[in-house]
């Protein structure tokens, strides 16, 4: 069985073959690479891994994922970042992806009406170019939408039902000033227990095309390791989406300390510990390959 | 009192629901109309503020502490036309739970999903769903699976997409009309693929048991339970 770490994050030190924007968790001189990371991976039996673009958005900010995607390409895929004042993305888009290993694209930003009650016309949203591109050329999708954003997706995802969408970190998404960074350098994110991600990312569950991520546990809990809090949540997730469409993954590097690579490797089994084997297998390697379109290993 | 006729009686134990056509009408109604959309709009700019701190869902909106801002609100829990049905089913001793006053966007994908609200654990659990606009169909209305509030209905599922709900019923219906449900059973509001969004009352009540009753629920609006029945209704008293 194919093992896939379907979120995390890897960055060199700031150098002109690998530029990108500091920032206090991560500065210039920091770097987590990808052979750390595979060492973490062959520690713990897993076998590939979806790197996602941190450190900017602009085409040279992702010089150092596609160098990693060069050199690794039986090992990771890529989703890259669009810059967001990018009126015409769709070139943008194409270079990232033109045989480099990036799939897709993450958004956090959607850019529609704030107000729920005002009439969606999709063409004015400002990230439909993004989404329109993505559905013609087969663009994976990676969405953690800001809390104000999130009742525009159902909208787009109806829109564009051939288009791949993952959505990250249990599907919640962040609200206004309720993001930082704790005292581990991991992110934390302020949420509250009835979650309106209940109300609006995990009812996009009736949309085939749509996957969870089982990830970002650590930003969201009240607890350590295993963050038996969120179970509920856990289940709650699995029952709507089921074993066929969620995906494992670490969000490394900033589990690294706490709680450690290889504890988030048990961390299914500790909050869904009534799974069969093969809904197991599943979350834990087979949906990522099958849906994101991961290589068979050389 | 208007108590459940025989016929109502026989459908609420054998399909778990009844409907209760101009429940609300004529002045009484458009009162409702005017004061709900006034209390909607003017607590509107709170609520966006919640959505994008995260701390309220974008799918559907309740006005706070409904009873607190019109007393309308307050005698819609024991209105005359559906409140003998409440009391005949709950053995003459009902507690409200509470009142949720909620307006739904539209949009293609509802806010909740097939679901009862209690397990059969549960003392007796109704709702009353009351539809302030009109109501058509793919508007979000209401929708009921008929005979799933029983103990060996099912087994149902939570996956799927609404419409495909074997044997549901959609409740498409005019302003004032009241839906009372047991909450045993498996409900949903469907997807809203029209303009309109959906303005209702949802009314909680439940048969009286000792655990759930909490004098200081509704002990703000005290003053508004004059008889022995409210007062016993609303939990002021045992």
């Amino acid at each position: 069985m194919t093992r896939i770490d379907s979120h995390l994050h890897v960055f060199a030190k700031v150098s002109a073959e690998f530029p990108r924007e500091p920032t206090p968790v991560c500065p210039p001189d920091r770097e987590e690479t990808a052979e750390k990371l595979l060492a973490e991976m062959e520690a713990n039996g897993i076998d590939q891994a979806m790197l996602v673009q941190t450190g900017g958005t602009e085409i040279k900010h992702h010089a150092y994922l596609l160098h990693c995607l060069k050199t690794y390409p039986d090992r990771f895929l890529g989703i890259g970042l669009v810059p967001p004042n990018l009126s015409e993305p769709e070139d943008h888009m194409d270079r990232l992806t033109d045989g480099t290993g990036i799939i897709g694209f993450r958004l956090s930003s959607i850019g529609g009406p704030r107000d729920p009650f005002t009439r969606i016309n999709i063409k004015e949203i400002k990230t439909y170019p993004i989404w329109k591109h993505a559905a013609e050329k087969d663009y994976v999708l990676w969405l953690y939408p800001r809390a104000i954003d999130a009742h525009l997706l159902q909208h787009l995802i109806d829109a564009f039902p051939q288009v791949r969408i993952v959505l990250n970190h249990l599907g919640i998404c962040p609200g206004k000033d309720k993001f930082s960074w704790d005292a581990k350098g991991r992110p934390r994110i302020e949420t509250v227990e009835y979650n309106p991600a209940f109300h609006t990312t995990h009812r996009l569950a009736c949309f085939e095309n749509v996957m969870m991520h089982i990830s970002g546990q650590y930003a969201f809990s009240n607890e350590a390791y295993p963050y038996r809090d969120l179970a509920r949540w856990h289940q709650r997730i699995l029952d709507l989406f089921g074993a066929k469409r969620l995906m494992w993954a670490t969000d490394f590097p900033w589990i690294l300390e706490d709680p450690g690579y290889g504890q988030l490797t048990g961390l299914l089994k500790e909050l869904l510990p009534d799974l069969r084997d093969d809904e197991y297998d599943d979350i834990m390697g087979e949906n990522a390959k099958r849906f994101l379109r991961f290589p068979n290993r050389a | 009192m208007i108590r459940p006729t025989e016929a109502q009686t026989t459908q609420w134990e054998e399909k778990g629901y009844l409907v209760f056509e101009d429940a609300i009408q004529g002045d009484e109604l458009k009162r409702l109309q005017n004061v709900f959309d006034y209390w909607a709009e003017k607590c509107k700019p709170a609520w966006l503020d919640r959505i994008e701190a995260g701390e309220a869902a974008a799918s559907f909106y309740d006005i706070p502490d409904p009873f607190d801002k019109d007393e309308i609100f307050v005698d819609l829990i024991d209105h005359p036309s559906y409140y003998g049905s409440l009391m005949a089913f709950t053995d003459d001793d009902l507690i409200l739970l509470g009142p949720q006053v909620r307006t739904v966007p539209p949009g293609p994908v509802c806010y909740t999903g097939w679901h009862p609200d209690v397990p059969q654990s549960n003392p007796l659990h109704i709702k009353v769903q009351v539809y302030v606009n009109d109501v058509e169909p793919e508007s979000g209305e209401f929708a009921f699976v008929p005979g799933s509030h029983k103990p060996d209905a099912g087994p149902y599922s939570k996956a799927q997409r609404l419409a495909a709900m074997p044997g549901h019923k959609r409740f498409p219906a005019k302003a004032g009309t009241a839906i009372m449900f047991n909450s045993y059973g498996w409900h949903t509001a469907m997807d809203n693929h029209t303009d309109t969004p959906r303005k209702s009352l949802i009314l909680i009540y439940e048969k009286r048991t000792s655990g759930r009753v909490d004098p200081k629920r509704f002990a703000s609006i005290a003053h508004l339970c004059t008889t022995p029945e409210r007062r016993k209704l609303f939990c002021l008293e045992e």
